[in-house]
């Protein structure tokens, strides 16, 4: 019972960083159609930039709560650069070409980031001491104790603060209406008058701020990160976003803490070695049995 | 051009090396270094001070060369097009012209080692392009899981091998029939799902084979691998430089000197064997009603239903036969390195491969030659640049697609035409 | 037994709550070319996507009468219904393959009998006789319905490059490569000048005729419906509000009120 628990706790904290990368894949393939195989990467490069600030607030005297803040404010807006300029360069160029176009595209900027990262910082594993220490003992007197740390609380309480405001973005702002109009119909958007293409980098902007945090929380937790963490938790964000529905938001991070919460069991009672294969079967049976999803919006081609 | 455009370029130039500035500062400029257990930040700065300002001074070029470019609207990309319709008219001639100098090549005079292990290197990367030109350029299903078949072909060869003493030549066809099936079976469920959602899930595929030969200590040895895969013999007279007893060898049956390139020449000749069988077979189905079918489900899978053409079935075919040519490559790896551990067989071979197809041109097969030896070329010109490589040979895959999405070779010549029958 | 060739009963599509169709009952005879009309949303379109298997009909059901057997349509899913009932159609927005030539688009309407004819790849491997001369076979029914149409010159042209009337023809004449028993065109004379609607009438009446194939067509263009119909079903709203003969329909006023209008 007690270790039952443990796994909740860690698999949601888990899914919550999936959840927040699983947003950023559903939002692009919302609103032009590709899924975009370097935001994964992009969630890498977040992951190290908060690195880094973390390296650098330490030899500051700076609180801990201001640190966390401004970490926060940094791999988002960095991060946020990359995501920009991965769609000005790769993708734009390519929107009225032929659906493989992009995703090869795509394919070459995810090789591109990830040995760009890999050359810049070098290829050996980095490590983050913790950041946040100590946490909550509950079941203190039976064969194991459960844990549920501060760090795990900040995560969620960070993500469920950053999923209202993203939500009241997407439902009460005009870029929010103006997002869902362009995922409906961009020519007909861009006869109305918005500007589409400004609408989009808004979206990547988003997405890759929110993979940024994505990547913030991960380093605070594992405390180890390289350039590769980018390629699997990439493919665990999509499965996720696709098994929430692609193109929608909260399936996006319901599918994300579902992720987390297989791969946290899966690790806990069958096998370390084959937690990556338990996401993707998710994916392939997910995939197999419901080709949009569980709350995905039907993709009915017309005849 | 007017004082106004240049100081718009000049804004340009100036935002551009913000943007640059924000990309490169922190991840380029702040290093982190281990140094006693910990991690500490290296300044880098005047690295970054270069890559911004080559940032802006780029930008500022290329609105320039996009201004002119307008201004001379006539001439559009006249070099471009000439080397498209030289490579057009001239298609067959070069390919001719490329086996005989493939068919050569160890005779030449700086065919040393070093040479030959890169031809042998490219010989095989253009057989795995012309087996996924069938999957992805053919049939236009989007597979980035091949090198789950490459591994497949290369263990369950190694494993025969190993355990069943068999030859070559026995255990080449049961590989790639293992590797077929293989392919049947992950294709079955997952070939109707739309371009990306194929995409996704052949790259979990690849990836889920990869761990499974990592694990699975017992079957595969994990990651030590497995070792003394026997070396191919020229149809039973073996490579060795000291025969057992009674045994002839190679050079004692030639009357030849023992070299160690023997063997090499002759492992270039299989491959390159190998992978004009697989040329000549993609050259010949393409004109076969199943090739037609191919093609035609990739223009438009609607049509294809309502002509009674049965979607499930044909893609099955593709993904198996290029399947089943991955596993042919995979045995001739295995016996060409007599050892094989799942590091051979990540993503990014998947990637290459796929790479290697669309920028050819899908579906063209000179354009899989033009493109190995473009791709491959670059990774091996910049082997001492490790990561800088991989970089350029992303960044080639993103420029080639902005500026050229449709591939190298990217004309369609019809498979049958009425003016031969007409 | 009826006569027709193809009976539709009480067919029923809906998408959640909307009704695209309402309980729809018509024939159409094999001698016939029988129209669909009505006005926009009307569900005609979804009437052929029912018929062809890109929609499971909500209720009801549809019988093609072949050879004495009785099929029941909403049991073939996509492909069957052109490969084992012989159902063939065109698309409103021509669905041709414009990147191959006209010839090899014609080719691939040949296929399920050349797959049969090539040993399903094996035979055609090896160049084996009796697939080649079933594919020259192939190739001369392709000439001869190119010939129809006058497009025979432009054989080996990207179907992609041709003038937009004859996509269009060449969709049909594509359609006819599988030896349909029923052909569904789905406006047929959408874009078509004058001249080339005449022209059209008269590959339909020719298809009619000395094909014996039965044609059933969804048409905007009055000229043509007028022109060729034997029988026509007008669709509003999902339901069928009238049918009979081209005159007849004419002159309905149901009919004028919902869809025709009158000469102002």
């Amino acid at each position: 019972m007690e270790y039952f628990l443990q796994q909740l706790i860690n698999g949601l904290t888990l899914g919550s960083v999936y959840g927040l990368i699983a947003i950023g894949y559903t939002m692009v393939y919302g609103i032009i159609g590709m899924i975009n195989f370097a935001h994964g990467d992009i969630f890498m490069v977040g992951a190290f930039v908060a690195l880094i600030a973390f390296i650098l607030f330490a030899l500051t005297s700076i609180s801990l709560p201001i640190v966390l803040i401004l970490v926060l404010l940094i791999a988002m807006v960095f991060t946020a650069c990359y995501g920009w300029t991965v769609e000005k360069l790769a993708y734009k160029p390519l929107r009225k070409s032929f659906r493989l176009a992009p995703l090869i595209s795509a394919l070459g900027m995810s090789i591109v980031l990830q040995n760009y990262v890999q050359a810049a910082q070098g290829a050996r594993i980095k490590t983050l001491q913790p950041v946040i220490q100590g946490g909550f003992n509950f079941f203190k007197d039976s064969n194991f104790v459960v844990t549920l740390s501060y760090l795990q609380i900040f995560i969620i309480l960070v993500t469920i603060t950053l999923m209202t405001i993203f939500t009241l973005l997407i439902t009460r702002t005009a870029l929010g209406r103006a997002q869902r109009a362009c995922e409906q119909d961009r020519t007909m958007t861009a006869l109305m008058g918005i500007n589409v293409d400004r609408t989009i980098s808004m979206t990547f902007i988003i997405g890759s701020s929110l993979a940024a945090v994505a990547g913030m929380m991960f380093v605070m937790y594992y405390g180890v990160i390289d350039f590769y963490i980018g390629f699997l938790a990439g493919i665990k964000a999509f499965t996720a976003a696709v098994l929430g529905g692609i193109g929608s938001i909260p399936g996006a991070m319901l599918g994300g803490l579902l992720i987390g919460l297989i791969e946290t069991f899966w690790s806990g009672y069958i096998s370390i070695e084959y937690k990556d294969i338990a996401a993707f079967t998710t994916l392939v049976v997910v995939l197999i049995f419901f080709p949009t999803g569980f709350l995905g919006k039907p993709d009915i081609e017309k005849v | 051009m007017g004082k106004d455009l240049i100081q718009k370029y000049l804004k340009d130039s100036l935002f551009t090396g913000i943007v640059a500035l924000a990309l490169f500062g922190p991840i380029v400029g702040l290093r982190t270094v281990a140094k006693n257990e910990a991690l500490v930040v290296q300044p880098k700065w005047f690295v970054v001070f270069l890559i911004v300002v080559a940032c802006a001074a780029g930008r500022f070029l290329i609105n320039i060369y996009q201004f002119r470019k307008e201004q001379r609207r006539g001439e559009q990309s006249s070099f471009g097009k000439a080397v498209s319709h030289f490579l057009d008219e001239k298609g067959a001639q070069i390919a001719i012209g490329a086996i005989v100098f493939s068919v050569i090549f160890p005779f030449m005079p700086f065919a040393d080692r070093y040479w030959m292990d890169i031809a042998i290197m490219m010989m095989t990367y253009i057989m795995l392009g012309w087996g996924l030109n069938i999957v992805i350029g053919l049939a236009g299903l989007l597979d980035l899981g091949y090198v789950a078949f490459y591994a497949v072909g290369a263990y369950s060869y190694a494993l025969f091998a190993i355990h069943f003493g068999w030859s070559f030549w026995i255990c080449l066809p049961i590989a790639g029939v293992f590797a077929a099936m293989f392919g049947v079976l992950l294709g079955f469920p997952v070939l109707r799902l739309r371009g990306d959602y194929l995409a996704i899930v052949t790259l979990a595929f690849g990836e889920m084979v990869r761990i499974l030969l990592l694990n699975w200590y017992e079957l595969t040895k994990g990651p030590d691998g497995l070792t003394g895969i026997p070396r191919p013999s020229f149809f039973g007279l073996p490579f060795k430089r000291y025969p057992d007893e009674g045994v002839e060898t190679f050079h004692t049956f030639f009357g030849l000197e023992y070299s160690s390139m023997q063997r090499i020449i002759f492992l270039y000749y299989l491959i390159l064997v190998l992978a004009l069988i697989t040329n000549f077979f993609t050259i010949k189905i393409r004109r076969l009603p199943v090739g037609r079918a191919w093609e035609a489900l990739r223009e438009d899978e609607i049509a294809c239903k309502s002509l009674g053409v049965n979607p499930r079935n044909t893609k099955l075919t593709a993904f198996a036969i290029g399947a089943m040519f991955a596993g042919f490559a995979g045995s001739f790896f295995a016996t060409r390195q007599a050892f094989i551990s799942p590091e051979s067989f990540t993503f990014i071979e998947s990637a290459i491969i796929v790479a290697i197809v669309v920028l050819g041109g899908m579906g063209s097969q000179t354009g899989v030659v033009l493109s190995t030896v473009f791709l491959i070329g670059l990774i091996e010109v910049f082997r001492d640049f490790e990561s800088y490589r991989m970089v350029a040979f992303g960044g080639a895959m993103v420029l080639i697609m902005v500026f050229r999405p449709r591939g190298i070779l990217a004309k369609r010549k019809p498979t049958i035409t009425m003016g031969k029958h007409g | 037994m009826s006569s027709a060739l193809l009976d539709v009963e009480n067919l029923t599509m809906r998408f959640g709550g909307l009704i695209a169709i309402d309980d729809l009952t018509f024939s159409a005879k094999k001698d016939h070319i029988t129209s669909i009309i009505g006005p926009n949303g009307a569900g005609k379109t979804t009437v052929f996507n029912c018929l062809t298997g890109f929609y499971k009909a909500s209720e009801g059901s549809m019988y093609l009468n072949k050879d004495n057997k009785k099929l029941n349509l909403g049991k073939f899913s996509d492909f069957k219904v052109a490969q084992k009932a012989g159902v063939a159609r065109t698309f409103q927005n021509i669905r041709l393959f414009p990147q191959m030539s006209v010839l090899e688009n014609m080719m691939v309407a040949q296929h399920n009998k050349l797959m049969k004819a090539s040993g399903f790849t094996i035979l055609g491997l090896v160049n084996s006789p009796s697939f080649l001369k079933k594919e020259k076979e192939a190739i001369e029914i392709s000439k001869y319905w190119l010939n129809i149409i006058g497009l025979t010159n432009r054989a080996d042209d990207n179907a992609g490059d041709l003038p937009y009337g004859d996509q269009r023809k060449l969709e049909i004449v594509r359609a006819m490569c599988i030896e349909p028993n029923l052909l569904c065109l789905d406006e047929p004379a959408a874009g078509l000048n004058a001249k080339e609607s005449a022209e059209l009438n008269k590959l339909l009446k020719f298809i009619k005729n000395d094909k014996k194939t039965g044609i059933l067509l969804i048409e905007h263009d009055m000229s043509v419906v007028m022109g060729i119909s034997d029988h026509v079903v007008v669709l509003n709203y999902g339901k069928k509000i009238f049918q009979g003969t081209a005159k007849e329909t004419k002159n309905s006023p149901e009919v004028i009120e919902a869809y025709l209008g009158t000469d102002e």
